[in-house]
């Protein structure tokens, strides 16, 4: 509850922070809007040739590029800017006055700057998710939203606890943020599904870096043919991860403040 | 335990390992796997204790461990040998409770957010400490009251002069209202009226709320105004724990001779008296060990024609350029670079 309140201060301080800078909102709202003439123009030429890719129909995909929206615009709203700040008070050793803030470091730090206009990502992703479910005609029942919500959830956490994770070493190597751009190029692919990726590729993108549960599980639940043992799976790594993130933050606190030494 | 010490740390010390980085690619691509590394002591066994209410000076140059000591005692840092307890809590191990009355301000470095204004800087605060809103109102009230920051409060940060965001940093930290207070060079690069005003603000706030106060200064201004009493610390070890006023009686081997002549310095054997430190037309000031004080004195009134003479120790500031200028004692010297293991 009281993290919860701290969040709406965090967002609300984001939003009159932003408003300082309108003009982001409409570069914000150009890039996203390009981005999405990107994804929808390279679905329609590849419908051109094909009827299915990798076993996915087009209004599947569209519901993976809706997903890949989504939850690419939490982490450009919320992880991103929080953890790039979070390095740059590693470097200029402001992370001093989190440390000695009466809360979770570890929350603190992932919350702390909100990038509100980001947000726009997420509108544009609601109604091309909405198109894809009507072209589908799905009956999105009560079972399929709620699992649809379960993997779209845990894909943010698995994602969250990656960056966290990568975010961590900058406790050790200080300048870090080039992990990050790595990341952000990684998740390009996640617009597909990684089934059409050749076996390494999809590996990487399953097990290195997890993009597939952020992006291609949700898609598959949304269209009705996820597996149990996929969610179970997604739900199992969401926690395992959440889990070691949070256990390796400790570690990189315990370690900036020399306990080791 | 003693109850009325607020701060009681005793023999803390803190070894730090440091990264060597070579010159040249290879060796900076070397290290990107594997680190040379290196102890150094950054404070050693140092013990003293604080007492409610007090307004203590930490001086030393730089280097000298201050900041070290601070951070350890903020709880970032965990020593390497020794304790300390603060209100009743080991820092380091980062107590909500103690975390709530403590504060930690740094001259050199900012918490106020850069580009939202003041005000939402300490609307986060007020979260993150959970004040209620009436105590919270009354706090920004009293602050701006004490440190003008009425036409601050709206502006964002980056608009903020130096001396606007020092105060408006105090007041961020202070919101709590902490009984325990660390500042790290609160009024580092600051012109002299706002550190006057800094300065009096902090006498005020002790006053007003009977908080203990650890502060580091490179500004003996500073020292002077605040602290009755110092701790001097030079290469990690408490050199002086006492008055201020006693500082020269201690430190200073000399004493300053002010002279004034009837018919003036010129053509007057001077310098075997002392060492001369200044000279104008009819007024000299001599520096003379402190030993010989009483008969050099006798014997400047009995072979000269003296109008006034007085008798001073140095200004503090030379007293403490003197004691840092010295080297450090030989147990100090013990190989604090030895080299550490991986």
């Amino acid at each position: 509850m009281f993290y919860l309140r701290l969040f709406a201060t965090y967002v609300r301080v984001g939003i009159l922070g932003e408003l300082e800078y309108r003009a982001n909102f409409w570069i914000n709202m150009v890039q996203s809007a390009l981005d999405l003439s990107v994804a929808l123009g390279g679905l329609a030429v590849v419908f051109s040739h094909t009827d299915t890719l990798g076993g996915w129909r087009p209004e599947e995909l569209l519901a993976l590029i809706g997903v890949y929206f989504l939850i690419g615009g939490l982490i450009r709203t919320i992880i991103r800017p929080s953890m790039t700040q979070f390095m740059e008070h590693v470097r200029q050793g402001t992370l001093d006055f989190t440390l000695t803030k009466p809360a979770d470091s570890q929350v603190l730090v992932s919350i702390q700057r909100i990038e509100i206009w980001r947000l726009v990502d997420v509108l544009i992703a609601l109604p091309v998710l909405a198109t894809a479910l009507v072209r589908l005609g799905a009956r999105l029942g009560l079972v399929e939203t709620v699992v649809f919500a379960v993997t779209l959830l845990c894909g943010g956490l698995i994602i969250y606890s990656f960056w966290l994770m990568l975010s961590t070493c900058a406790f050790w190597f200080v300048r870090v943020e080039n992990i990050q751009v790595i990341f952000m190029s990684m998740w390009q692919a996640g617009r597909w599904p990684v089934s059409i990726y050749p076996a390494w590729l999809r590996s990487v993108l399953t097990f290195l870096v997890p993009v597939a549960f952020a992006t291609t599980v949700p898609a598959t639940a949304v269209s009705g043919r996820i597996t149990t043992s996929t969610l179970i799976g997604t739900i199992a790594l969401a926690a395992a991860m959440l889990l070691v993130s949070r256990w390796f933050w400790r570690v990189g606190i315990r370690f900036y403040s020399g306990a080791s030494a | 335990m003693e109850h009325d010490s607020v701060i009681h740390i005793d023999k803390l010390s803190k070894v730090y390992t440091v990264n060597e980085r070579e010159a040249g690619l290879v060796a900076a691509m070397r290290s990107l796997v594997k680190r040379k590394t290196r102890a150094v002591q950054a404070v050693d066994s140092i013990s003293f204790s604080v007492n409610e209410g007090e307004i203590v000076g930490f001086l030393g140059p730089n280097g000298a461990g201050k900041t070290t000591t601070l951070k350890m005692l903020s709880g970032l840092l965990h020593p390497t040998g020794g304790s300390a307890t603060v209100l009743g809590f080991r820092p380091w191990e980062r107590n909500r409770d103690y975390l709530r009355r403590m504060t930690l301000v740094m001259g050199q470095r900012n918490q106020l957010l850069w580009d939202i204004p003041v005000i939402d800087t300490f609307e986060l605060n007020r979260a993150v400490y959970r004040i209620p809103e009436p105590q919270f109102r009354l706090a920004v009230d009293e602050l701006t009251d004490l440190l003008d920051l009425e036409p601050l409060l709206q502006k964002p940060t980056r608009n903020l002069s130096l001396g606007e965001r020092m105060k408006c940093e105090i007041a961020a930290a202070l919101l709590h209202r902490p009984s325990v207070l660390f500042l790290d060079e609160p009024t580092i690069g600051l012109d002299v009226t706002m550190q006057r005003r800094i300065r009096q603000f902090i006498t005020e706030y002790n006053m007003r709320t009977g908080a203990t106060v650890l502060l580091t200064s490179h500004y003996m201004a500073d020292v002077e105004a605040l602290c009755k009493r110092v701790i001097v610390i030079h290469h990690g070890k408490s050199l002086y724990d006492g008055e201020l006023s006693g500082l020269a009686d201690r430190f200073a081997p000399f004493k300053t001779v002010e002279v004034e002549l009837h018919n003036g310095a010129r053509g007057q054997p001077l310098t075997q008296y002392g060492e001369l430190m200044a000279h104008s037309e009819g007024r000299v000031t001599l520096r003379i060990p402190k030993a010989e004080t009483a008969s050099v004195t006798g014997r400047i009134l009995a072979e000269l024609d003296v109008s006034d003479l007085t008798v001073q120790d140095p200004p503090i500031e030379d007293v403490i350029e003197h004691v840092f200028s010295q080297s450090p004692d030989p147990l100090d010297q013990q190989d604090p670079q030895r080299p550490s293991g991986e």
